[in-house]
C-alpha cells in the first residue's frame, strides 16, 4: 500500500510538481481517505524507492587490490560495451577475498572474473 | 594416497583446461527473508517454478567458501512487478539480506531411474540413506502436463491390493486414482503398505514399481515402514520419498510432485507404477503455510484459491498410457486424514471429487475389531468390475449387497430371540462374511487365495464354524488349498478364471478340509 503511494509521489515529481506540492497533495488525499497514519511508512517506502532509482544506473566493480583498478576498469568497459550497457556509473570497492581479478554487479547482471570463483569452480569439479 | 593423486590429476587437468573468458549471469538481491520465504529484488527475467541459486561465497575467503555445504537453491513461486518471492529449498538460516541470487534458467527436477529402487530420498531426490550418491540418474521435471485424452487408454488391468474387501468390492485398476480416507489411526497407511507388500506376488515383469511419499509424517513412522518393507522383501521395488514433519513447508509441498515425477520415469518406459501420497491433507496445510507467507490472498479455511488445482494437477498425472505411448501406467493412492469422521471438509471434498473412487475407513468399525475398517457401504471404485479378473468377478458379485443388507438388519440383533429364521440366517451369514473379510496387518492375500476364500464363503462353507473362528479358518483353508491343490490355485492366478474343473477341485478341497478339521465345524445351523 505505502509503496503505491510512494510511487505516486515520485511520479508527480517526475511530471513537474515540486516536492512540496506533491507531498501536500498526498497529505490531502490521505486526510480525505482517513489514512494519515500511513504517512511515516510512505516516507520510508519513498526513501527506499529513491535509493533504488539512484542505483538503477550504477554497477559495482569489486577488485581484490586497489592497484588492479585501472586494468579492471578497462576490461569492464569492454564487457559493458559487448553487453550494450551504456550510461553506467561505476562504483569501485575493494574485497581482498577475491584474491585477484574483478567482479561486476548491477543492473540485474553479474560478471564474476575473480580468481576466487575460478579456483572454487576448479575445486568443485575436482572433488565431485 | 591413490585418491589424493586422482584429485591432483583432476586439478592439473582443470588448470590445463582453464580458458579465461567472461559470462554474464542474471541476478537479483535478497531484500527480505523470513519463515523460509525470500523477497528478491530484480530477477526480472525469472520464470515461475525456476530454480535460483543463493550466492553464499560473496565476501567470504576462499577457505571458508570451500567449507560451504553444497549449493543452496530457492524456488520461484511469486512473480511480482519488480521483484520475485521464492521459497528456500534448504536451511533458511544460510540466507541473509543483501545476498546475491542467481537465476539458473532451470525448472526444478528430481533424479529418477533404476538406481533409486530400494532407496530413501528427500523431496529434491537427494539420498537420505547412507548409501552412495546416484551415478547416472535421469532428471525429471517435477511439474509436468498430464497425459492428454488421446495418449490414454481405459483402465482395465487390476492392481491387486491383497486386501480382500478392496479387491472383491472396491477393485482398483492400474492407472486409477483411489482415495483412502479416514480419521487418524484407522489403518489408512496399513492398507497402502499392504498394497506395496502384495506386489511381491506379481510376476517380476508385471510388478509395479512402488513409490511411497511420506508427507509431514514422523520420521520414526517412515523408518518403521522402511523396515517393514525390507523385512517383507518389498523394498527392492519401492522408492520412499520422505518429507517429514520437521522438513520445511516447501519440501512437504513439493514431495508429492517429486514422487509423481520419479514414477513417471518408469511409466514412460512402459512400466506400471503405484504412487502413494501419505497424506495430501498435510501437503495442503504446508501449501497453505507457504501461500500465506508468500502473501497470496487466503480463501476458505485460509487455503489459497488454487488449492484444488494443486491436487487436481497432481492426481491427473495418474493414468494408463496408450500402447503407442508404451502402455505404462501410474496408479495414485492419495490418503486424506479426516477430523472426527467429517468427510465434508474442504480438502476431503476436493480430493473426493478429483479421484476415481474412495475407500472410507471408519473409527467405529476399527474399534469393534473390524480391520481393515472399511465401510463398504459408502466406499466406491468408479472403475468397477472392469478392473477385476473374471475369477474375482464370479465370486465377488453379491458380497456388497449382502453386507449392505446385513448392516440394515444389524440393529435387530439385540432382539435375536424374536427373529424369524430367514432374518436370523441372514444376520449369521453377514456376521460370518464380516469375519471372512477381516485381515491381519501386513498379511495381504494373493488373488488366488482371495478367490478360494470367497468361493468357500459363497458356498456357506463357514456356516458351521463359530463366528469367532471364521477369520482363522478362512486363512487355514487358503493355506490348505495352497499346500494340497496348488495346481488349481496357480491356474486361477495365471488364467484369471474359475473353470468347471477348478470349481470341482475347490468343492473337493472344502470337503477334505472339513474332514481334516472337524474341530472347527462345531456349530449346527
Amino acid at each position: 500500500m505505502e509503496r503505491a503511494y510512494a510511487q505516486a509521489v515520485l511520479a508527480m515529481v517526475e511530471n513537474g510538481k515540486t516536492p512540496h506540492e506533491a507531498v501536500a497533495a498526498l497529505r490531502k488525499t490521505l486526510e480525505i481517505r482517513g489514512r494519515l497514519a500511513l504517512l511515516p511508512r510512505i516516507g520510508k517506502a519513498f526513501e527506499r524507492l529513491v535509493a533504488k532509482e539512484a542505483k538503477k544506473n550504477t554497477c559495482t566493480l569489486t577488485i581484490a587490490r586497489q592497484k588492479d583498478a585501472q586494468k579492471a576498469v578497462k576490461e569492464v568497459e569492454q564487457v559493458l560495451a559487448e553487453l550494450k550497457i551504456g550510461d553506467t556509473d561505476l562504483c569501485e570497492t575493494v574485497d581482498e577475498s577475491l584474491i585477484g581479478g574483478w567482479r561486476l554487479e548491477g543492473q540485474g547482471m553479474l560478471v564474476d572474473q575473480s580468481w576466487k570463483k575460478a579456483l572454487l569452480n576448479m575445486y568443485t569439479r575436482a572433488t565431485s | 594416497m591413490a585418491v589424493q593423486s586422482s584429485v591432483v590429476d583432476k586439478i592439473i587437468k582443470e588448470i590445463e583446461g582453464y580458458a579465461p573468458g567472461w559470462q554474464s549471469e542474471h541476478v537479483g538481491v535478497v531484500t527480505a527473508v523470513g519463515d523460509g520465504v525470500v523477497a528478491i529484488d530484480g530477477l526480472g527475467k525469472a520464470v515461475m517454478s525456476e530454480l535460483v541459486e543463493f550466492e553464499e561465497t560473496k565476501g567470504k575467503h576462499l577457505s571458508d567458501s570451500m567449507q560451504t555445504r553444497g549449493k543452496l537453491y530457492g524456488l520461484v513461486l511469486n512473480l511480482e512487478e519488480d521483484s520475485v518471492r521464492a521459497t528456500i529449498l534448504g536451511d533458511s538460516a544460510r540466507v541473509s539480506e543483501g545476498m546475491t541470487v542467481k537465476s539458473t534458467g532451470q525448472i526444478l527436477s528430481v533424479p529418477s531411474g533404476e538406481e533409486l529402487l530400494g532407496r530413501v530420498v528427500n523431496a529434491l531426490g537427494e539420498p537420505l540413506d547412507d548409501k552412495e550418491p546416484f551415478k547416472n540418474p535421469t532428471m525429471m521435471t517435477i511439474e509436468r502436463q498430464a497425459a492428454g485424452v488421446i495418449d490414454r487408454k481405459s483402465v482395465s488391468v487390476p492392481l491387486q491390493t491383497g486386501v480382500l474387501s478392496i479387491d472383491a468390492m472396491i477393485p482398483i485398476g492400474r492407472g486409477q486414482r483411489e482415495l483412502i480416507i479416514g480419521d487418524r489411526g484407522t489403518g489408512k497407511t496399513t492398507i497402502a503398505i499392504d498394497t506395496i507388500i502384495n506386489q511381491r506376488n506379481e510376476p517380476e515383469e508385471k510388478r509395479p514399481v512402488c513409490v511411497y511419499v511420506a508427507i509431514g509424517q514422523k520420521e520414526s513412522k517412515t523408518a518403521r515402514i522402511v523396515e517393514q518393507l525390507r523385512k517383507e522383501g518389498a523394498f527392492s521395488y519401492t522408492i520412499i520419498v520422505d518429507a517429514p514433519a520437521s522438513a520445511p513447508a516447501a519440501l512437504q509441498f513439493l514431495a508429492p510432485f517429486s514422487g509423481a515425477a520419479i514414477g513417471e520415469y518408469f511409466m514412460d518406459r512402459g512400466r506400471d507404477v503405484l504412487v502413494i501420497y501419505d497424506d495430501l491433507s498435510k501437503q495442503a496445510v504446508a501449501y497453505r503455510q507457504l501461500s500465506l507467507l508468500l502473501r497470496r490472498p487466503p480463501g476458505r479455511e485460509a487455503y489459497p484459491g488454487d488449492i484444488f488445482y494443486l491436487h487436481s494437477r497432481l492426481l491427473e498425472r495418474a493414468c494408463r498410457l496408450s500402447d503407442e505411448k508404451g502402455g505404462g501406467s501410474l496408479t495414485a493412492l492419495p490418503i486424506i486424514e479426516t477430523q472426527d469422521g467429517d468427510v465434508s471438509g474442504y480438502i476431503p471434498t476436493n480430493v473426493i471429487s478429483i479421484t476415481d473412487g474412495q475407500i472410507f475407513l471408519v473409527a467405529d468399525l476399527f474399534n469393534k475389531g473390524v480391520r481393515p475398517a472399511i465401510d463398504v457401504g459408502i466406499s466406491v471404485s468408479r472403475v468397477g468390475s472392469s478392473a477385476q479378473t473374471k475369477a474375482m468377478k464370479s465370486v465377488a458379485g453379491g458380497i456388497k449387497l449382502g453386507l449392505a443388507q446385513f448392516r440394515d438388519l444389524e440393529a435387530f440383533m439385540q432382539f435375536a430371540q424374536d427373529l424369524d429364521k430367514a432374518t436370523a440366517d441372514q444376520i449369521a451369514a453377514g456376521q460370518r462374511m464380516v469375519e471372512v473379510l477381516k485381515q491381519k496387518n501386513g498379511a495381504p492375500f494373493p488373488v488366488e487365495d482371495q478367490v478360494v476364500i470367497l468361493t468357500a464363503a459363497n458356498a456357506k462353507f463357514f456356516n458351521n464354524v463359530p463366528t469367532a473362528k471364521v477369520t482363522a479358518t478362512a486363512g487355514m483353508f487358503a493355506q490348505y488349498m495352497k499346500d494340497n491343490h496348488g495346481q488349481a490355485l496357480a491356474e486361477i492366478r495365471e488364467k484369471g478364471v474359475v473353470s468347471d474343473d477348478i470349481k470341482k477341485t475347490l468343492g473337493k478341497g472344502m470337503e477334505e478340509f472339513r474332514l481334516a478339521h472337524p474341530e472347527l465345524f462345531t456349530e449346527n445351523v
